[in-house]
């Protein structure tokens, strides 16, 4: 499983990439997806729409699940990713190159790991 | 770890209470409780979060048989309820949540009535090789629900009509159905009731959750009651409102293309809707009709409008299509209204 170091984690299973201080991709992580499963439907917010650290910014239904995936940022959605919508396999198949959302004018976020980190968090919660 | 079990039986059997019901006990379930609850539907289509209404079911029939069309919170593919059917949903938080063991209540249950049961890779429960429950599943804010459909004497005629559609017109995303086999459980076990099979039910869900349910509290009796204080009907009620509401069912973000066509004395025409949200988002026209400006004036007249079949015809009354002889503007508009009227929903 693989988790690059240039991210950082949220303990709800999404990565965070920063492009500057205020703008942010955010996607969810390898362990996510393989845990979710086969996804089949994603349900993105909409340009301009806020999202608050901490609070579900859309769904994704796999064949175990409607599953929420949380932000860990607090900020404005600039975009979407809407190939997903048409291919939500993408997020199984290429985790750290399907990002759903970028958000903008972020104000605040919740308190990210790094990638090792990120890796022993996972594994005592599996314990 | 489950240390208490909460049991409740639905009074209702309509589609939209039972599903605002289920949602509440899904957000209100307490660390460590485990809640079953059983309920039924009168004739309903319960379509997945994410699937197109149109494409899964025969709405127009439903409807004027009386049933009613619901778009649950979980996933999954089209499944038909009626009174023949026992529905079961497991509330429970996320560090308790485990298919296995909800499934185990259900199996346990059917094998005591002498009916061999196992699950499927594709979240079904089969006997015999043929469908008698299907599942489905939610994770939301840590609370899960894990619900199920139990075949026990339902109307298979009636389910074939309903969710036999004719999606050939129908370019949709979201999530389709996957066809199953069926069985009624009454077919492996002649004279098998509802109250019969409840109590199958819960008396499984007692001994899979072993002693953990003989807490302090309720040394006495199997199943703590489940509310300290009465239920808030005033928050089901709010969910209730959101699940029937036109916009729930039928406006979601899922969009769909759908493509009408008819010949009429006066030409050809094709209508192709793009609707997403419940809204017209474009529409293409196609017509070999004489009326040069006909295909471009409907486009203008319909885009932007909800997909609603009275919404249609409203626009359509306040059209000019064929400007320099009114007779055959009417004769136009009261043709393509019937074509509305036949392939667009109320």
């Amino acid at each position: 499983m693989k988790h690059p170091e240039n991210l950082v984690y949220s303990r709800s299973h999404e990565w965070v990439k920063f492009i500057d201080e205020t703008t942010a991709l955010i996607g969810i992580t390898d362990y996510a997806q393989d845990a979710l499963g086969d996804l089949v439907f994603v349900n993105l917010p909409e340009v301009g729409d806020e999202v608050t650290s901490g609070e579900p910014f859309g769904d994704v239904e796999s064949v175990k699940a409607v599953s929420d995936i949380f932000s860990p940022v607090t900020g404005t959605v600039a975009q979407i990713n809407e190939d997903l919508l048409d291919a939500p396999e993408n997020l199984n198949e290429d985790p750290y190159g399907a990002w759903m959302i970028r958000v903008e004018h972020i104000t605040d976020k919740e308190e990210l790991l790094d990638a090792a980190a990120y890796i022993a968090f996972y594994e005592s919660e599996e314990e | 770890m489950v240390r208490r079990l909460s049991v409740y039986e639905a009074e209702s059997t309509d589609p939209y209470r039972n599903l605002a019901v289920e949602e509440y006990l899904t957000y209100h379930v307490q660390p460590s409780e485990c809640v079953l609850y059983l309920w039924q539907n009168q004739r309903t289509v319960v379509i997945g979060k994410n699937q197109n209404a149109w494409k899964e079911c025969n709405i127009e029939l439903l409807e004027a048989e009386g049933g009613h069309l619901a778009r649950r919170t979980s996933g999954g593919g089209a499944v038909f309820h009626d009174l023949g059917n026992l529905n079961f949903s497991f509330c429970v938080r996320e560090e308790d949540y485990s298919v296995e063991r909800q499934s185990e209540v259900i199996l346990r249950a059917v094998k005591s009535l002498g009916i061999p049961a196992q699950r499927t890779g594709r979240n079904d429960i089969v006997a015999d090789g043929r469908k008698f429950s299907g599942n489905a599943f939610l994770k939301s804010k840590g609370c899960c629900c894990h619900h199920g459909t139990l075949l026990i004497g339902v109307d298979q005629q009636q389910m074939g009509r309903y969710l036999n559609v004719s999606p050939e017109k129908l370019r949709a995303k979201g999530v389709d159905s996957v066809r199953a086999r069926t069985v009624n459980l009454r077919e492996l076990l002649p004279g098998l009731g509802v109250a019969q099979m409840k109590e199958a039910l819960l008396r499984s869900f007692s001994e899979v959750y072993g002693a953990r349910c003989a807490d302090a509290e309720t040394e006495n009796q199997a199943f703590s009651p489940l509310f300290a204080d009465r239920p808030d009907w005033e928050e089901i009620a709010q969910y209730e409102r959101r699940l029937s509401s036109w916009e729930w069912k039928y406006g979601r973000k899922l969009p769909f293309e759908y493509t009408v066509s008819q010949r009429f004395p006066w030409g050809g025409i094709e209508l192709c809707f793009h609707v997403n949200g419940g809204v017209i988002q474009e529409i293409k026209v196609y017509s070999d009709a004489m009326q040069e400006q006909l295909a471009r004036r409907l486009e203008e007249c319909m885009k932007g409008c909800a997909y609603r079949r009275n919404a249609l015809l409203a626009r359509l009354k306040e059209a000019r299509l064929d400007r320099e002889n009114e007779e055959a503007d009417r004769q136009i508009r009261s043709d393509i209204g019937r074509l509305i009227l036949r392939e667009v929903m109320k």
